[in-house]
């Protein structure tokens, strides 16, 4: 495959996304613009002005039509994708870490950094999805984090629940209509952050990275562990590949802890685990700085990431990843195809 | 470079000439093929002035793909931001395509990656190999001398013969000549020596193994120092470049344990020192994978 590079940014990438069609990716910088790119050939759409700080996350309601963004100059910013328009801001205390849409695009979650005398929170705003429409100023719901603050955050299916993702390596399960706390239970070693939480295609599941290096996949309803995928250098990204079973991670020795190990390749690759039997399965190489921010694409033909290198690369899949399978999955495979000869 | 050099001002007036001939070239032709395809015949003249034809047969094969609606109503959107005045299709200064990639899943990717990167070498020493049998000359058994039973209780056996087996042995001709060397020197056969006082035989074989600054010294007079090597510089491609000059017994190219890049210096063993001086006088200064190489004659250590 033949990786597309995108360099409209100057910074480190923070957070790249699909929308749910996949033919649009959003990235964002410290670099403090978003870019909105085609999918299929890397041609820039067009790049949203307005944050006046570092932008650590982009989400996208489900129609693609408008799209919010949470920064460093303490904003969460919506805007009209076609456009490029601010629609509205919203004002906080501290900086927005974590910004996601729930499955059909009304709420709107954001986490705030814990700073300045501010508890880490996590906020829910209503949304409607219509360009034209008065957004609310107030928050429906407001959780505050006074353990451990959060660091990534996320709706479960049905908007349930709002699994949230904490820096002494914990998760947590509110209830996304209170904002009661559930569960919390550590299932990353302690004090190592979790960088990143990414859902399966229905919600149900998630993945998690972290400094530990280590990624997990975990049930939403119960926070049960699932699966275990274990690297060799710390994480700063995880996602879950639609059409075949992989998760992919993204890391690497961060730049100012280069000097203190003994290291010399920075490992910064995305690597590639086999979603159920944990094994990692190929790596792939272009990046020349740790990867931020992996990204699958919705209908699992690729993946884009985001380095600190300032480069996106959006990757297409060859035949022999979807024809990649496990010895035993082919013999499934052989069994589901003669049974379907015998009964034709 | 004469040809270069050849190249004047006034040969550029020819280029006039030529563009004038191509209107003397037949018109290219456009055949429509029974089975759909299209034949483009063109004519040109190349460089040296000769007619040279062109034939391409095209076959124009629409592909339809089905995209989603709201995906292609998308691709219809005209841009804005930084974007607004880029024209159709990826802009030069943000999109660009990475080089090719091979990525296939595999379970053992590890081992796979592994192989690819010694399989050049390991191809060429088995081909190198093919034709010749192991044989120990201590033993005259199937295996390495550095493996035999016997290594450490018994010399090898004929001492005007081993020369040759062992370069059979071996598949290494200047092992061979070397260990033969200090073969003669060993002394009665049969009879004990203790390991420290067989180190002119060690040299070669055994002792590489074993570090072979240990057992015995080698042959300083005839071993060239390389350094500025080029750090992509392997140890067959210093092997191929001395041995022009004569039989080299040894090379040894220092390599990072991390990386497996070239440290930047090697040695070079002859087995002749007349060979070694021709071949410092030849490769000192010679132009070698973009860095000058300096020669010199090893020193002595220590």
């Amino acid at each position: 495959m033949r990786p597309i590079l995108l360099s409209g940014h100057e910074r480190a990438l923070t957070q790249v996304k699909y929308n749910r069609d996949g033919d649009l990716i959003f990235s964002v910088s410290k670099d403090q613009q978003i870019c909105v790119w085609f999918a299929h050939n890397g041609e820039r759409l067009g790049t949203y002005h307005g944050h006046v700080g570092a932008i650590w996350t982009i989400d996208i309601d489900p129609t693609s039509t408008i799209m919010a963004s949470g920064s460093a100059d303490n904003t969460i910013r919506l805007w009209d994708i076609k456009t490029g328009k601010n629609l509205k801001t919203w004002e906080f205390p501290t900086a927005v870490k974590r910004v996601e849409f729930n499955e059909d695009g009304t709420k709107l979650l954001g986490v705030t950094e814990k700073r300045m005398g501010h508890l880490g929170t996590i906020v829910v705003l209503d949304i409607k999805v219509d360009v034209e429409a008065e957004q609310s100023d107030e928050k429906a719901l407001t959780i505050v984090c006074d353990e451990s603050k959060a660091t990534v955050a996320g709706w479960s299916y049905l908007s349930k629940f709002i699994i949230a993702g904490h820096e002494d390596g914990s998760v947590s399960q509110y209830d996304a209509k209170s904002g009661d706390l559930l569960y919390n239970i550590a299932i990353h070693e302690l004090d190592c952050p979790i960088t990143d939480l990414q859902w399966s295609q229905d919600r149900t599941y998630f993945i998690t990275a972290s400094k530990d290096k280590s990624a997990k996949l975990v049930t939403a309803k119960d926070l049960e562990i699932l699966k275990t995928y274990v690297s060799d250098t710390p994480l700063n990204s995880a996602t879950i590949t639609p059409k075949k079973d992989f998760v992919i991670l993204g890391g690497g020795q961060a730049a100012m802890d280069v000097t203190r190990t003994s290291a010399r390749q920075g490992k910064f690759e995305a690597r590639f685990y086999h979603k159920i039997f944990e094994d990692e399965i190929g790596r792939v190489r272009g990046h020349f700085g740790p990867l931020n921010t992996v990204a699958a694409e919705p209908t699992g033909k690729g993946y884009c990431s985001g380095g600190e290198d300032g480069y996106v690369r959006v990757h297409q899949f060859d035949k022999g990843y979807f024809d990649f399978m496990y010895e035993v999955e082919r013999e499934r495979q052989n069994r589901l195809n003669q049974q379907q000869q015998s009964t034709a | 470079m004469a040809a270069q050099a050849k190249h004047d001002w006034a040969d550029d007036e020819d280029l006039d000439e030529t563009t004038q001939t191509t209107a003397d070239l037949p018109p290219p032709q456009k055949i429509n093929n029974k089975d759909g395809s299209t034949t483009i015949i063109e004519y040109r003249l190349n460089d040296n002035g000769q007619k040279v034809k062109t034939t391409r047969r095209i076959r124009f094969i629409t592909h339809r793909e089905v995209v989603n609606p709201r995906v292609a109503e998308r691709k219809s959107w005209s841009k804005f931001g930084l974007s607004a005045k880029d024209g159709n299709g990826p802009a030069p200064d943000t999109t660009s395509v990475g080089e090719n990639i091979i990525f296939k899943p595999s379970v053992n990717w590890r081992k796979d990656a592994k192989d690819e990167g010694k399989d050049p070498n390991a191809q060429a020493m088995k081909d190198k190999l093919k034709d010749k049998k192991v044989k120990c000359r201590i033993c005259n058994g199937e295996h390495f001398t550095a493996r035999c039973p016997y290594k450490d209780t018994m010399a090898p056996i004929g001492e005007a013969g081993a020369a040759a087996d062992v370069a059979a042995g071996m598949g290494d001709d200047g092992a061979g000549e070397a260990a033969g060397v200090g073969a003669a020197g060993a002394g009665k056969k049969g009879s004990y020596v203790p390991p420290a006082l067989r180190g002119n035989r060690a040299g070669g074989a055994a002792g590489e193994s074993m570090g072979g600054s240990k057992y015995g010294e080698r042959d300083d007079l005839a071993t060239l120092r390389v350094t500025n090597v080029s750090e992509m510089a392997e140890e067959g491609e210093l092997r191929d470049m001395f041995e022009r000059f004569g039989r080299v017994t040894r090379v040894f190219l220092a390599k990072d344990r991390d990386t497996g890049l070239a440290k930047g210096f090697a040695f070079i063993s002859f087995a002749d020192r007349s060979d070694a001086v021709k071949a410092c006088q030849k490769m000192d200064g010679w132009g070698f994978k973009h860095l000058i190489l300096r020669v010199e004659f090893a020193k002595k250590t220590a």
